[in-house]
């Protein structure tokens, strides 16, 4: 089994009333909360928690796309990727979304991800999802009655202009190209590709038939998306793939502490600020008309005349207990993560856990700690496990021998601590 | 009480429709959420015209058709005229409704020679910077149409009465799609460079509770018109047929009827 450590990169300062005085923490949030000074410091605590992941042994480095919203501060996941490719050696670089309709042309994507796949010497995994509503549609303004179109078309035109060797000519209904000849082309032939998505049968079908792994990212938990990976096993089965845990990735909120008392301690609060605030999102920017296909919208008002709730932070009102009964949260004590972990696997039957072990404003010393924990008594305790199947989803970087080694870089000794570098900053404005 | 009606044939892409009454003929193109049936407003019309009422391509039974259109005029109002040609129609009153106004307004520019008089009620497709306007697409998808009515019921009333409710709610985010098709991400649809070219006198009807089209949209519109008049229609939100269908269609038919007078009066 496979471990990746992600990172949304949430704004930690979202007000105790934010979810009073404004309504949405997506879209349309308040550009007055951000702190561009406060923000030099938070970028850069959380690139150093990605290269710590790679430090203790992580096997890849999440990071996705999102705009104007205050839970994920990257608009640009591939300028992410790119300080990462030169700053680690080891791991994956899980870059889990472009999504492909905002990009026009779309060959910017194919181009930046092989500029990736080159620098790191073949180790980015190339995420492709269609991408939220709240992104594609009402931050990024692509037509939602399009949208799955542009997306499958963009989807086409990558995939060839990193395979074909000949110039050709692109003449699609959204993309009319007469030149498509890319320069330069990744090592990896191709990377291996994610779809991350939120449960249309649409999305199976179309990893199924490109033998892509399937991500399931949602912040409902393990125990609601067991249904909802039954359904994807399910649909393979009857498309007659073979299972190979591997093709399928699960995101989890997880936390670790010496003790499960502490672990509540020390991150219910934090979790506490990620599904009350950072889930905060006005439901009229939730789904724009078309945005999903007309078989996924009946079936999900049929699931919500049923009372399944669909509300993003209904996690919000649960008490602790509840949030790790219902899946929300995997925490505590190594031993009882393990166990949690252990259990999301087997029933979920996914050979990648993408590790959301930072969420909400958990400060960096205490995500260290968690980052650490997991991976020193978690990670062994379940290694094993789905070894028998071979990942076919996972980079084939070149051999490290042969890879370049960037010049190592010389820091000031006696730069200021950060607090005081904010302060000084702060002073001055 | 009309049925609907489906044309196959050569010179046109099928459609479906709603045809009653005698006299003068009149096009109806529908408001964002489509015709929700042969509508009281349209029996109305039909005391005095021969109303011809398509559902437009993208909406209701035609929703498939939503794929061959391209967001711009061009292939809606080459669907039109398609529409008044197989149907033997050389010239008529168009009436729109919102997305309809502006698709109606788009046949008018075009194609000139082929309407006689023009009404366009609630009309999107211009924007004006500043003015606060409520955006129909940005609702909670439970009840994403409420917005359109002045009536806090309206649209448990007007679209989901004696219909199975699952069936009318897919149809109403259909229908929305269909108008995100036109209208996304916000409704300057172009039409404002082409309005000269109406030749038809032109009625532009604001509703006095349309948060969607707010009044200072009437003017807006009548100021690039050659012959345009303004009024407005009372207790009515953007979806003003269905809530005010005999003040509605009273408006309409005085001013085809008569003209200028009756908008002023």
């Amino acid at each position: 089994m496979k471990f990746h450590w992600f990172n949304l990169m949430p704004w930690p300062y979202l007000p105790d009333d934010f979810t009073e005085k404004h309504r949405s923490v997506w879209v349309d949030v308040d550009s007055r909360l951000f702190d561009p000074v406060k923000a030099n410091r938070i970028y850069n605590e959380y690139l150093d928690l990605l290269e710590l992941a790679e430090d203790v042994g992580y096997d890849g480095l999440g990071i996705n796309e999102h705009h104007q919203n205050a839970y994920g501060l990257m608009p640009s996941p591939q300028l992410m990727a790119a300080t990462l490719s030169r700053r680690t050696h080891r791991a994956a670089i899980l870059l889990l979304g472009q999504s492909l309709a905002l990009y026009n042309p779309p060959t910017r994507v194919a181009e930046e991800m092989a500029m990736i796949d080159c620098m790191s010497g073949g180790r980015l995994i190339s995420g492709f999802p269609v991408g939220s509503s709240m992104d594609d549609n009402y931050a990024c303004g692509v037509n939602p009655a399009t949208l799955r179109e542009q997306y499958l078309e963009a989807h086409d035109l990558v995939r060839r202009a990193w395979s074909d060797p000949d110039v050709f000519a692109w003449n699609g209904k959204h993309y009319k190209l007469r030149y498509v000849n890319l320069w330069p082309r990744p090592i990896q032939d191709p990377p291996p590709i994610w779809i991350p998505g939120g449960g249309s049968v649409e999305t199976w079908d179309f990893c199924a038939e490109h033998r892509y792994n399937y991500s399931y990212l949602s912040f409902q938990g393990y125990v609601r998306g067991a249904q909802l990976m039954d359904g994807f096993w399910q649909r393979m089965e009857t498309l007659g793939q073979t299972f190979n845990p591997y093709q399928a990735a699960f995101a989890q909120q997880i936390c670790v502490a010496e003790t499960d008392a502490e672990a509540k301690r020390l991150y219910e609060p934090h979790a506490r600020y990620f599904f009350s605030r950072c889930l905060h999102v006005h439901p009229g920017f939730a789904d724009a008309p078309g945005y999903r296909t007309e078989a996924t919208i009946r079936a999900g008002l049929i699931s919500q005349m049923a009372g399944q709730s669909s509300a993003l932070n209904q996690a919000a009102a649960l008490s602790w207990e509840e949030m790790i009964e219902k899946g929300f949260i995997v925490a505590g004590s190594p031993e009882s993560v393990a166990e949690q972990v252990e259990r999301l696997a087997r029933t979920l039957r996914v050979g990648h856990l993408v590790c959301l072990l930072h969420f909400g404003d958990m400060p960096n010393e205490l995500c260290q700690q968690s980052t650490r924990l997991f991976a020193e008594k978690v990670i062994p305790e379940v290694r094993g496990l789905w070894q028998e199947h071979e990942d076919h989803w996972y980079p084939q970087p070149m051999p490290a021998t042969e890879r370049a080694v960037p010049r190592p870089v010389s820091m000031p000794a006696a730069a200021a601590p950060a607090e005081q570098t904010l302060r000084i900053a702060e002073g001055s404005q | 009480m009309s049925e609907l009606q489906h044309w196959t044939g050569p010179g046109s892409r099928e459609f479906w429709y709603y045809q009653a009454g005698t006299g003068r003929p009149l096009l109806f193109l529908h408001h964002m959420l489509g015709l929700q049936g042969f509508e009281p407003a349209l029996a109305r019309l039909a005391e005095t015209c021969e109303v011809i009422a398509p559902h437009a391509p993208g909406w209701g039974p035609a929703k498939d058709q939503l794929a061959e259109m391209d967001d711009g005029p061009l292939d809606i109002t080459l669907h039109n005229t398609d529409v008044l040609d197989v149907l033997e129609l050389e010239q008529v009153d168009v009436v729109g409704v919102s997305i309809g106004a502006w698709m109606a307004a788009e046949l008018a520019a075009i194609r000139p020679e082929r309407v006689r008089r023009l009404v366009l009620v609630n009309p999107l497709g211009l924007w004006i910077d500043g003015v606060e306007a409520v955006d129909p697409f940005a609702q909670h998808p439970g009840f994403p149409s409420r917005v359109l009515f002045a009536d806090p019921d309206g649209r448990k009333r007007y679209l989901f009465e004696g219909r199975d409710k699952l069936d009318a709610h897919v149809e109403e985010l259909l229908n929305l799609r269909a108008s995100a098709r036109f209208l996304w991400p916000l409704p300057d649809t172009g039409i404002k460079k082409r309005l000269h070219r109406i030749q038809a006198p032109t009625l532009i009807v604001t509703s006095e509770h349309d948060v969607i089209v707010p009044a200072a949209y009437g003017p807006a519109w009548c100021s690039e018109l050659t012959d345009g008049h303004l009024t407005t229609l009372p207790d009515a939100g953007h979806l003003a047929e269905l809530e005010q269908p005999d003040a509605f269609s009273r408006m309409v038919v005085d001013f085809l009827q008569n003209g200028a007078a009756a908008a002023v009066a």
